[in-house]
């Protein structure tokens, strides 16, 4: 919101205040000031009127000029000036600061030498002088200006513009009387409202002019009152009034529609002026539309209506959507000769549903959603009449309306200062704060001693307060008027015994980033939400449906993630794009699991290690596999606390969306609360997200509650003595059908150890496969496992363990579908 | 006999400087020692000397059996430095580079989140945690947003359809809808409705909004909220936390200071100003970092805390902005584009 200084000055007497005092005002009220525009000139000695004569070219530099310049005989006549503008053309007339004079920022002005021309003054830009706007050039004069006249005499009177953020809780500084109230409670100086001298009275009855006001919507439209005024004659509204509107960036039509919006900025109440001849039936409902109704708007726009919006219409039409925007047809134009004012509260909720459905806002309905005060409406309506008087003529002629409005405001809230500076926690002496308030029109009304706490006060709240209704609401009013800024530091944080750990989400992400980077990955952050058409090249149609957002901004952002490999992907693609090599990117982050139509949101862990086709090298490594990946998904879960090695793994099929059949697996579900997928991502899949050459990936999810779980039950564990007695090693070479996996045949084995005869202290680990699984004929393989015989407490004989060893072979033999290798 | 050692010495010393393996010189050693050789047969001639040659001529053979036996210790010392040379094959050139991968990187979000839990850990903070699709519930009604309040809008929220079903994320208003939360405020709640105070927790996350992709603004961010509930917490204690904060991250220059302000989960509100001119890329003397303010007691209601026994402060800010300030990055799109040239410049 664009609040002029002169305006402001209008109801309180900001005079001898610097623009940066007052913006410092401003901003510590809590009202951010998003820019100043000042078109004000400071006083200014030495400045004066100059008419350029001749223009050249700097010798020595090629953007400067050499000018000579007309300022006076009494200024010593023709000066040279060398001038680095692009505007400084002969007969232009400019602000000239010759040397003596001292511009904003202390910047004061010698005779010089600029790359060896000699320079006597300054032609000045806008900004050089103070003024708003750009270093683009000089700033040009009229040319009917006095040569030598002081600059502050060429331009006189000039205005500061404050534009200013209001937060939603204040709209009672949506106008200059707000903000003058404001600055007169930090300035402690008394505020002045306009002087109002309608007090209702009219000049004989005129029903052909305005016969009735009915409210329909009484819990919409809680207020209305209408004035009619005979006789107005449309025309330009006064200098003064055009010049503060223009000066906040209003545009003005005429006296009448100027009056409304006058009004509006000042005291903070919408106005509405209606034409009376075209106010059919003499007669203004206030009722909600009807379904299917329409209204074209000032902006030209029809409008379809509904029956939730509220309306002011006639006995035919609605003429206005209440408090929003007028009618194109029922406004004031130069005819308009007789008129109705308007002046209503409408409930907030009403104006921001109905703003909101038509996408239509406006000054005044943005002042309706936030709250107008009710209390204050039949005085700014009563400032209008005036106004209306005053610069369109005419006389106020009954009947006169008022409808509701009829509960009286009252307010008031108890507070000691002993809680004010308790909430603080520092010292605002009673007598300071007991200002603050009375500064900001919370009167105390009353004062009573409490048993321990001191005076207690009852505060009466102004009408347009309506923000504050508790004792803690007080407590920023008088830190407010304290200064915010004046908080004063403690020496350190207070202790406090809280009983309480990281999240197990956070505990796991960091391990996993600290594996990760540590496995030279670099660590990515992608988008949560992804595009559908992305989205189904790793989940079903149907979950693609169940992870949607109703209200997307962007085709590109429609849908939550179900992995963070396409996100790495994405990653890899603008790398390699870009001519960077990379090999291993990771995130954590959540990902959204779908089964069955359900969600799941979840802590996931992904990486990818992509083979970089491009790369050259001295000296070649192995190319990263499936037993790589393997190895890191092993890591990842087991810092969630799952161990994978005693999970059942199966090969991905094509049921897998994304993996290369025969290349990946899978363990675990969502069903369980975790699941894996890793290996090989599916070819096809990769080389359409435009990416070269293989990558692999591993990607883990787990439901954060989950998470918990494990973490809670994860035991400290307790020490196991090591064995000081060597181990017998038997090889065993197994032969399978080849579909039949090594860890099966290895479970398998292990699950013999206790028909081996062995004593009670030996135990039988068959250890991981030693050589490549060798092909037979006949779609068998032979799988080689080394078999450790041990006890903790002694060394074991030959004996015992040949004994064992051929019970096993001969036991594998018999089992059917195994047989030892002969 | 002499001459057939000196002949046998002649032959030794050219065929053992010509032997280049261990095994070669094993049999060699042998032909020449051993049982069978040469030597040792000549040795065994000692017996048929007349006596009287005998103490010279074993002189004569010592001597050669020493000459014979240094040859030999030579030869063995030379070929089992070339079997160690030829394990290790050229010298290396110190300075040619690794070729495996390295070193990984974290990003610089995480940096600066991690950097700023530690900080908070040592004022007694843990970290907590929550999900980022919410219900209406906990991301604005138990923070005194009223339903109709512009936040809530679609224009600037992202919404599920009613039939969507989040198993994890459970509904505290039946019909409710689910969203996507747009300030780890909601984390705040759920810590509050699961336990009692004190409280001191840091809620880190990813929030969305819905609004335009810029230099500034992306579709998530993160952001990183304080909330400390205890008995007679005051706005002294909240200044007092981000004076800590900010000096420790950013050194003991940094100041901070409030500036009145409004949300509808805090009374008094404030907004944080941070003067830091050290800092790479900053002109301004002051620069707006986070939001702060006195817990609002109807957010105690809403989680059944008694107001008048239990206070509170609350801080965030977003963490991409925090990141910006310390790297001094211009852009908030470098966060997500994961261009290892820029995340390469944190690690």
């Amino acid at each position: 919101m664009k609040i002029s200084l002169n305006w402001l000055k209008q109801y309180v007497n900001l005079d001898g205040v610097p623009t940066d005092e007052l913006q410092r005002a401003i901003t510590f009220l809590g009202f951010e000031v998003e820019g100043v525009v000042n078109t004000a000139l400071v006083p200014l000695a030495n400045v004066v009127v100059g008419e350029i004569k001749t223009r050249a070219k700097h010798p020595n530099a090629d953007k400067l000029s050499v000018c000579t310049v007309d300022v006076g005989a009494t200024h010593g006549g023709i000066r040279t000036i060398v001038c680095g503008a692009p505007n400084c053309d002969a007969g232009n007339r400019v602000p000239v600061a010759l040397p003596g004079a001292v511009l904003p920022g202390d910047f004061r002005i010698k005779q010089s030498k600029i790359r060896g021309q000699p320079s006597d003054g300054m032609m000045c830009a806008p900004d050089e002088l103070g003024l708003g706007g750009d270093h683009a050039g000089l700033l040009i004069l009229d040319g009917s200006l006095a040569i030598g006249l002081p600059i502050n005499e060429a331009l006189p009177g000039g205005d500061t513009v404050f534009d200013l953020e209001i937060t939603p809780n204040r709209p009672d500084a949506l106008s200059h009387i707000g903000i003058a109230r404001e600055l007169g409670a930090w300035f402690r100086k008394d505020v002045t409202y306009p002087e109002v001298t309608f007090r209702g009275e009219t000049h004989g009855v005129r029903p052909d002019i305005l016969g009735e006001i009915r409210v329909e919507s009484p819990e919409d439209c809680p207020l209305y009152v209408g004035f009619a005024v005979a006789g107005v004659k449309v025309g330009p509204s006064p200098a003064w009034m055009q010049e503060r509107l223009k000066a906040v960036g209003l545009r003005p039509i005429n006296n009448l529609v100027d009056v409304g919006n006058y009004v509006m900025l000042e005291l903070g109440q919408p106005l509405h002026v209606f034409d009376a001849k075209k106010i059919s039936g003499r007669k203004i409902v206030i009722r909600l539309a009807a379904d299917g109704e329409k209204i074209t708007t000032l902006d030209a726009k029809e409008r379809a209506l509904n029956s939730r919006m509220l309306v002011i219409a006639d006995a035919t039409k609605p003429l206005v959507v209440a408090g929003i925007m007028g009618g194109a047809d029922a406004g004031v134009d130069e005819s308009t000769t007789d008129i109705v004012l308007e002046a209503a509260y409408f409930r907030p909720q009403s104006v921001r549903a109905t703003s909101k459905r038509l996408g239509l806002a406006s000054d005044s309905s943005y002042r309706f959603e936030r709250g107008v005060d009710p209390h204050s409406t039949l005085e700014a309506a009563r400032r209008a009449v005036d106004l209306l008087l005053e610069t369109a003529g005419g006389t106020v002629v009954g009947p006169s309306f008022q409808v509701g409005g009829d509960r009286p405001w009252s307010r008031e809230i108890t507070v000691t200062p002993a809680y004010i500076n308790e909430r603080l926690g520092f010292e605002i002496p009673a007598t300071e704060q007991r200002a603050a308030l009375e500064a900001l029109n919370l009167r105390v009304v009353r004062e009573e001693p409490t048993e321990q706490r001191g005076p207690a006060w009852t505060v009466s709240v102004p009408s347009y307060r309506g923000d504050l209704d508790r004792p803690i609401d007080l407590v920023e009013e008088v830190l407010r008027l304290y200064g915010t800024e004046k908080v004063p530091a403690a020496p350190a944080v207070g202790p406090a015994l809280v009983d309480s750990e990281d999240a197990p989400t956070v505990i796991f992400n960091r391990a996993v980033t600290s594996y990760l980077v540590g496995q030279h990955f670099h660590e990515c952050v992608n988008y949560t939400l992804r595009s559908a058409k992305e989205l189904k090249t790793w989940v079903s149609d149907s979950a693609v449906q169940e992870l949607a957002l109703t209200n997307p901004f962007v085709e590109e952002q429609s849908h939550l993630r179900p992995t963070l490999v396409l996100g790495l992907l994405e990653s890899l693609k603008l790398n390699q794009s870009r001519g960077n090599h990379v090999a291993r990117l990771f995130e954590t982050g959540r990902v959204f699991m779908e089964l069955n139509g359900i969600v799941q949101e979840c802590a996931g862990v992904g990486f990818i290690i992509a083979e970089d086709p491009k790369a050259r090298t001295w000296l070649p490594r192995p190319a990263p596999d499936f037993f790589a990946v393997k190895r890191h998904v092993e890591i990842i879960a087991a810092a969630a606390g799952i161990d994978l090695a005693a999970q059942p793994l199966v090969p991905v099929t094509g049921a897998y969306w994304g993996w290369q059949e025969g290349q990946a697996a899978a363990a675990g579900e969502i069903k369980v609360g975790w699941t894996v997928r890793f290996g090989l991502l599916n070819l096809a899949m990769v080389r359409a997200a435009g990416i070269e050459g293989k990558v692999w990936a591993g990607m883990f999810a787990i439901l954060p509650e989950k998470l918990a779980e494990q973490q809670t039950r994860r035991m400290r564990p307790k020490f196991q003595p090591v064995s000081n007695f060597p181990a017998a090693l038997r090889d065993v070479a197994v032969v399978a059908d080849q579909a039949t996996t090594t860890a099966t045949v290895q479970t398998f084995i292990t699950g013999l150890t206790p028909k081996l005869g062995l004593a009670a202290d030996v135990k039988l680990e068959v250890g991981p496969i030693f050589d490549q699984p060798y092909k037979l004929p006949g779609n068998k393989q032979s799988l080689a496992f080394p078999l450790h015989f041990a006890s903790g407490q002694r060394t074991l004989t030959d004996q015992e363990v040949n004994d064992a060893f051929k019970k096993l072979q001969m036991l594998i033999n018999e089992s059917g579908n195994y047989n030892i290798r002969s | 006999m002499q001459d057939t050692l000196n002949a046998i010495l002649a032959k030794a010393q050219p065929e053992l400087a010509a032997l280049k393996t261990r095994a070669d010189f094993e049999a060699a050693k042998a032909r020449y020692v051993g049982p069978h050789g040469e030597f040792t047969a000549l040795m065994k001639q000692m017996g048929t000397v007349p006596k009287d040659q005998r103490p010279a001529m074993g002189k004569l053979v010592n001597e050669a059996k020493a000459q014979l036996s240094a040859q030999l210790d030579a030869t063995l010392e030379r070929i089992a430095a070339a079997e160690i040379a030829a394990q290790l094959g050229p010298a290396v050139d110190p300075t040619l580079p690794s070729p495996d991968v390295g070193p990984g990187t974290t990003h610089p979000l995480t940096l600066v989140r991690e950097e700023m839990c530690r900080i908070l850990r040592k004022a007694g903070f843990t970290v907590a945690d929550g999900p980022e699709v919410e219900t209406e519930y906990y991301c604005f009604d138990a923070l005194n947003t009223p339903p109709d309040h512009p936040a809530r809008a679609e224009q600037d929220t992202f919404y599920f359809p009613e039939t969507a079903r989040f198993a994890n994320v459970a509904k505290k208003i039946p019909g409710e809808k689910y969203l996507l939360r747009t300030h780890t405020s909601s984390v705040q709640i759920r810590t509050m409705l699961k336990g009692e105070p004190p409280i001191r927790i840091v809620s880190p996350g990813r929030v969305y909004r819905r609004d335009t992709s810029d230099a500034t603004h992306s579709a998530n961010f993160h952001q990183l909220e304080c909330l400390y509930v205890d008995k007679n917490v005051t706005v002294r204690d909240l200044k007092a936390l981000l004076d800590y904060i900010f000096a420790s991250l950013l050194g003991k220059d940094t100041k901070t200071r409030f500036r009145p302000h409004y949300f509808g989960y805090t009374e008094p509100s404030f907004e944080v100003d941070l003067s830091a001119k050290h800092l790479p890329k900053v002109k301004k003397e002051w620069i707006e970092i986070g939001g702060c303010g006195m817990v609002d007691p109807s957010v105690f209601e809403a989680v059944g805390y008694d107001a008048n026994v239990w206070s509170g402060y609350a801080f965030g800010m977003g963490l991409e902005r925090l990141a910006m300030l310390v790297y001094g990055i211009d852009d908030i799109r470098y966060f997500y584009q994961n261009d290892v040239r820029f995340l390469k410049q944190f690690a």
